[in-house]
């Protein structure tokens, strides 16, 4: 992914790349065009028409605007490159057999905010003694970095060493009291962070005051444990893991709002209010309901997760986390047609395969034949989407932090 | 958010204080045992359209070194965790008009904010400013905040009380401007407080 992000930054205007991404896609949507059906031609042309709308909003910058505009992109993504080293670190701690890699894609860009407080975490093979179960997180933070650090450091190490004591087998109440204990631990991590820290972590704002507590910080989290029979997703917050199924997007779960009904009744009967000052937030202040961290706020920021345990399909296409950032400005659907297009785009490189529409719509569904798509096509697939999702949230003007992860549920590869 | 233009609205002759909240804070400073020539400070004239409130804080550190924290209008984010960075504006020493550019941490619905220092007594531990600009809701807001000993004798903790007024903006009642602020006042307080009995 590295080299994506290099390759990125040192390209010319920002509409070029979006032009380009929208001509790769073009030129994979007509390679595929005489094999499909009326009906497939009919889908890709809608696929198009959002392209192009998505692409609207960079049609009226002027010239002297675009220098500025590819500066700035070329700075977000060179912001992307230490997370792309931190995925290096993944990638070497990988297990030998190729077969039991997780097929995934990392972005997070520091968009139009002046800082970035996103954070990344994925753990193949996290639980130490049990294979194929993968670890993928996305935390937003906010007030500072360093709780977001945090659960991006610890989460996978609290949810494994929860999960070998519960023996978990796998039954969904199982589950959710791993993923609660684990919320609990890394929220009771951050009101004492000082105490905490390492001293390997970067430092931030809060290490030069050094104080005894840090209430006024906090993160969203949300959590994804793929196996090869589930996906489990533990969220507090407003970050977001949607999966696309037979082209469907299923979201895994849903933001915490102040003003989601059950979560305004939560909080009232805790003795707190929901105020809208410039949207919905507790007391006036955050604009979500459950964060890891902000104890000033407790107990109406309450960190519980919801959790969700999903058993897989052979329809099941991808699993996208992602932080608001994306989620604002990006619907469910627009994401999971956008990662259906690179995969696509990176199919089946046999020609026999792509000309005849039975085959592709077997490859669609995962099949076997499918099996010709190599673990790096894939990977390149998950990336390539996580990075266009990332410009398609910064293109419809994110006004935040962009974290997107994208991973490949199709089986047979 | 861009900072709206002062409210017009006919300033009442008399010093009156009016809603429940002014009642709070006249009674929150009486709790705290303010002294006289202090607890004035506390009293804001509040208009039509605009509300106040006080917020008491105990701490178990020497009136000093509270105040010595408290007293930094260039540096507020000592403890006022909520601010990312402050800058005083052309530079040079701290003084009664000076003003400062404070920037707010993410996650707050605000910004930045502007800010006129009114009154720094070192005598009386008493400081005030004003926000004269910045992007908030919070139009009009002036801030007091007075350092004391708390009860009798000396070395026995210190009481801080900060109280302020400030317009109630449009699409929201007084009361949940009361909420809102309180709540970060008291976050910054409970700051301070830890602050400063780690210095002393």
């Amino acid at each position: 992914m590295a080299e994506i992000c290099c390759e990125e930054a040192k390209s010319t205007p920002a509409t070029a790349v979006a032009a380009a991404s929208v001509s790769a896609t073009a030129a994979a949507a007509a390679a595929v065009a005489v094999a499909s059906s009326a009906l497939e031609r009919r889908r890709r042309r809608l696929e198009m028409r959002r392209f192009r709308v998505a692409g609207d909003p960079e049609a009226p910058v002027a010239e002297d605007v675009r220098a500025a505009k590819r500066q700035r992109l070329a700075r977000t993504l060179s912001s992307t490159c230490p997370d792309a080293g931190s995925g290096s670190g993944s990638d070497s701690d990988r297990p030998a057999l190729p077969e039991r890699l997780p097929r995934y894609g990392v972005t997070s860009v520091c968009g139009r905010r002046r800082e970035m407080e996103d954070t990344v975490s994925v753990r193949p093979d996290f639980v130490p003694g049990t294979s194929k179960q993968h670890f993928f997180g996305v935390f937003d933070g906010h007030g500072c970095s360093h709780v977001a650090t945090m659960c991006q450091n610890m989460m996978h190490e609290v949810v494994a060493d929860e999960h070998r004591k519960a023996d978990c087998s796998g039954e969904e109440t199982a589950w959710k009291a791993v993923m609660e204990r684990s919320f609990a631990r890394l929220d009771e991590q951050a009101a004492s962070w000082a105490t905490s820290r390492s001293r390997d972590e970067p430092s931030c704002r809060c290490e030069q005051q050094k104080p005894l507590r840090c209430d006024h910080v906090g993160s969203t989290a949300v959590v994804a444990v793929v196996s090869p029979t589930h996906v489990v997703v533990a969220n507090a917050g407003d970050s977001r893991a949607v999966l696309s199924r037979a082209g469907v997007p299923v979201p895994l779960s849903v933001d915490h709002k102040p003003d989601r009904p059950d979560e305004l009744a939560r909080i009232k009967a805790a003795g707190g209010r929901v105020i809208y000052w410039d949207g919905a937030r507790v007391l006036g202040v955050l604009a979500m309901s459950r964060a890891i961290g902000d104890g000033y706020l407790k107990p109406f920021v309450s960190s519980e997760p919801e959790v969700t345990v999903t058993e897989r399909t052979d329809d099941d296409e991808c699993l996208i986390l992602a932080s608001d950032g994306l989620w604002d400005v990006v619907t469910n659907e627009m994401a999971c047609e956008v990662v259906r297009a690179c995969f696509h785009s990176n199919g089946p490189p046999a020609p026999a395969a792509r000309a005849n529409g039975a085959a592709l719509r077997a490859a669609e569904n995962g099949s076997a034949a499918a099996k010709g798509v190599s673990v790096e096509d894939s990977d390149k697939a998950c990336s390539d989407a996580a990075m266009l999702l990332a410009k398609l949230a910064l293109a419809r003007r994110s006004a935040d932090n962009v974290s997107v992860v994208v991973v490949d549920l199709r089986r047979g590869i | 958010m861009p900072y709206t233009a002062p409210r017009p609205s006919p300033q009442q002759h008399s010093r009156v204080l009016s809603g429940g909240g002014a009642k709070a804070a006249s009674h929150g400073a009486s709790c705290a045992a303010v002294p006289a020539e202090v607890a004035r400070h506390h009293e804001h004239a509040a208009r039509a359209g605009q509300c106040c409130s006080a917020v008491v804080q105990a701490i178990a550190a020497p009136v000093g070194a509270v105040w010595s924290v408290v007293r930094r209008f260039d540096r507020p984010q000592a403890y006022k965790h909520f601010i990312r960075s402050c800058r005083l504006v052309g530079g040079g020493d701290v003084a009664v008009g000076s003003v400062r550019e404070v920037r707010v941490v993410s996650g707050l619905p605000a910004t930045s904010s502007r800010e006129r220092l009114e009154i720094l007594d070192d005598e009386r531990r008493v400081l005030s400013f004003r926000v004269v600009g910045g992007e908030h809701r919070l139009a009009n807001y002036r801030s007091v905040t007075t350092v004391h000993e708390a009860g009798a004798g000396a070395g026995t903790g210190t009481v801080v009380v900060e109280s302020y007024v400030v317009d109630v903006p449009h699409g929201n009642t007084a009361d949940e401007t009361r909420v809102f602020v309180d709540t970060i006042v008291r976050c910054n307080l409970q700051s301070l407080a830890r602050t400063a009995e780690r210095l002393a």
